[in-house]
């Protein structure tokens, strides 16, 4: 009963600053416009500044939220698959493998699109699914993961694709700002194309993900365990694996790499309101987007000119991160 | 004789162009996207590259620029035009705020960023950085079509072109042409390659650019190449005279290059680097600058 009140209690703020941090992203801006405008706006008076309230701030808020709530979804899924608090989409290499597509795509001048999917965000799919696969593959010994061994391959794997990145972005001459995109990603430029890039699979990976969550508790008593309590065990893990690397890569693919969110959000959420991965998806998911519209908010009005996302998460994630670790021992 | 063509041309097409339709003119710009020309000369243009403001200002269109890149400081007007960020990092919340009829782009800007701007429904016309003065007067003409002033454009190309054909005269046909090396004073060694415009500069001064095999615009050149080629004279792109004389400083001792035959010889140069790095109509004075140095002699100076 005390955790069901402590539930409601942390599912009852992040909505509050959730709404705070949407109110706040549509007020601010380089634009200058005042609370009065924006009154004026939504009660349809002035519809001079509709652009920048819809277009340019409501989108990139949505944007924000979605791959922030998609991140930390993907960590939090992650990190009971590979039953190590350690995993996340960037250390799995998911992000990298991600980043990897979504440049190569460009490179190669992809612009169709397929299924919904944009070729960009079809792309970086194939090649984070392709390098997750590989380090579940390199990793795996006699059915067991070792943390090292998990940890290790991903970083190599990673890096790899992360070099590979970085080759296709200087082989052309006007990528510098292409490269601080991937590398450290940016939400300067949302728009709608991007909100319904990730928007859907989102929603369908979220409902799968609860709906399996059940599945994922059993999972952590052990493969075996949970076979013969009933778990279609190879079956929920593909499922898993897929979505986890699905949402992952479609926000690498409309915003670059923003690392920390899907190890840290997911971490601290767990330790809030327990391992229960019915709670913990969700919550974990609804904290992801909150912080990552405040990280926007910040990278876009810290400075006269934007940061990449990617230095404040880190920022912000390292250290709590850090504190995180010394607490456990 | 190629000169009077183009304008012959150009103000044909004017003459014709004009009568045929009043409004539905369409341009296309260096991207080869169709645009289509205002009826009127745009009150509110926002200017994403400082060549682009520079040019705007020669047709006197100062009053109509409504927002810049914070590197737009030529004319000394241009300081304090609204700034819109800078080159690779436009805000485009700014850039819609300022409610613009005309946005000038450079390719240099981020093409997402462009993208961007034109999927918002702003008039985006995109400009390429050209490889030498023979895209500098067309580059001029056609900003003085998507701003309607073709006539001051073209009178502004005429008189540059005139200014070329004065050093070109001066220099008539020099006997030897000095190897130089260009310099731009800052990180590393930096310098233009055989496709950026100042080494067409420096061929237009009599002289042979020695990153010239270089196919790129801008390039990272060694001390080892430099000592190899030996250049007869030294260009500094400084933005003032002090870093000049710090670039000098360093090319004589800790470079290591006080023997290469510029330096020994004393022929390192300032160019102004604030003119020199922008694609714009400053460019004939560098030209002049260049011509001075390298062949005082036939600007009446002592050799």
């Amino acid at each position: 009963m005390r955790g069901r009140a402590k539930l409601r209690l942390v599912l009852a703020l992040l909505v509050l600053f959730a709404a705070a941090g949407f109110l706040l992203s549509l007020l601010v801006g380089p634009a200058g416009t005042s609370a009065e405008d924006f009154w004026r706006f939504l009660s349809g008076r002035n519809q001079e500044q509709a652009v920048i309230f819809l277009d340019l701030r409501l989108a990139r808020a949505v944007l924000a939220f979605l791959v922030g709530a998609s991140l930390a979804l993907s960590g939090a899924i992650l990190q009971g698959y590979f039953q190590n608090p350690m995993a996340d989409p960037f250390v799995v290499g998911v992000s990298s493998g991600a980043s990897l597509g979504a440049v190569l795509a460009i490179a190669l001048g992809l612009r169709a699109s397929f299924l919904g999917f944009s070729e960009q965000g079809l792309l970086a799919f194939a090649s984070g699914l392709g390098i997750v696969a590989l380090v579940y593959a390199l990793s795996q010994r006699k059915g067991l993961f070792k943390i090292e061994t998990l940890l290790l391959t991903g970083i190599a794997a990673g890096a790899l694709a992360s070099a590979l990145t970085s080759f296709f972005l200087f082989m052309r001459s006007d990528s510098f700002d292409q490269a601080v995109f991937w590398l450290l990603g940016s939400f300067q430029l949302a728009g709608w194309k991007e909100v319904w890039t990730v928007a859907p699979w989102f929603a369908v990976s979220l409902v799968v993900s609860l709906w399996l969550a059940k599945d994922m508790n059993l999972l952590v008593l052990g493969d075996e365990a949970a076979q013969a309590l009933g778990c279609p065990v190879r079956r929920v893990r593909r499922a898993f694996l897929v979505i986890a690397s699905l949402i992952a890569s479609l926000s690498v693919s409309v915003s670059g790499i923003i690392g920390f969110v899907g190890l840290v959000v997911p971490h601290g959420i767990r330790l809030l309101i327990g391992p229960d991965h019915r709670r913990l998806f969700p919550c974990a998911a609804l904290a992801g987007g909150t912080f990552l519209l405040y990280a926007d908010l910040v990278a876009r009005t810290i400075l006269p000119s934007e940061l990449p996302i990617g230095v404040i998460t880190a920022a912000v994630g390292a250290p709590f991160f850090l504190y995180l670790l010394h607490q456990k021992r | 004789m190629r000169a009077t063509l183009t304008v012959l041309a150009a103000a044909l097409l004017l003459a014709f162009g004009g009568e045929a339709s009043a409004g539905a003119q369409t341009i296309r710009d260096d991207l080869g996207r169709p645009f289509v020309l205002p009826e009127k000369t745009p009150a509110r243009i926002v200017s994403l590259a400082p060549n682009i403001t520079e040019i705007l200002f020669a047709l006197g269109l100062g009053p109509n620029i409504a927002g810049a890149t914070r590197f737009c400081d030529y004319p000394p007007e241009a300081r304090t035009l609204p700034r819109i960020g800078g080159l690779v990092d436009p805000n485009i919340e700014i850039i819609q705020s300022l409610r613009p009829d005309l946005v000038i782009a450079f390719r240099g800007n981020p093409l997402r960023v462009l993208e961007r701007l034109s999927d918002l429904s702003l008039p985006v016309f995109i400009l390429d950085i050209g490889n030498g003065l023979d895209t500098l007067y067309p580059l001029i003409e056609r900003i003085g079509r998507v701003t309607r002033r073709e006539r001051e454009a073209l009178a502004l190309a005429a008189s540059l072109r005139a200014r070329e054909k004065a050093v070109e005269t001066a220099l008539g046909a020099v006997a030897s042409r000095p190897r130089v090396f260009v310099f731009l004073y800052g990180q590393g060694l930096w310098t233009c390659g055989g496709q950026s415009y100042l080494n067409d500069l420096i061929v237009r001064a009599g002289a042979v650019n020695i990153a010239a095999p270089l196919p790129k615009k801008w390039a990272l050149y060694s001390r080892e190449r430099i000592v190899r080629d030996d250049p007869d004279a030294v260009f500094v792109l400084a933005k003032s005279p002090d870093d000049f004389e710090k670039a000098r400083a360093w090319l004589a001792g800790e470079a290591r290059l006080g023997t290469i035959a510029a330096v020994a010889s004393g022929r390192v140069f300032l160019l102004d680097e604030n003119a020199a790095s922008r694609f714009g109509p400053r460019l004939v004075e560098v030209l002049a600058a260049m011509a001075r140095a390298l062949h005082p002699e036939r600007f009446g100076g002592r050799p």
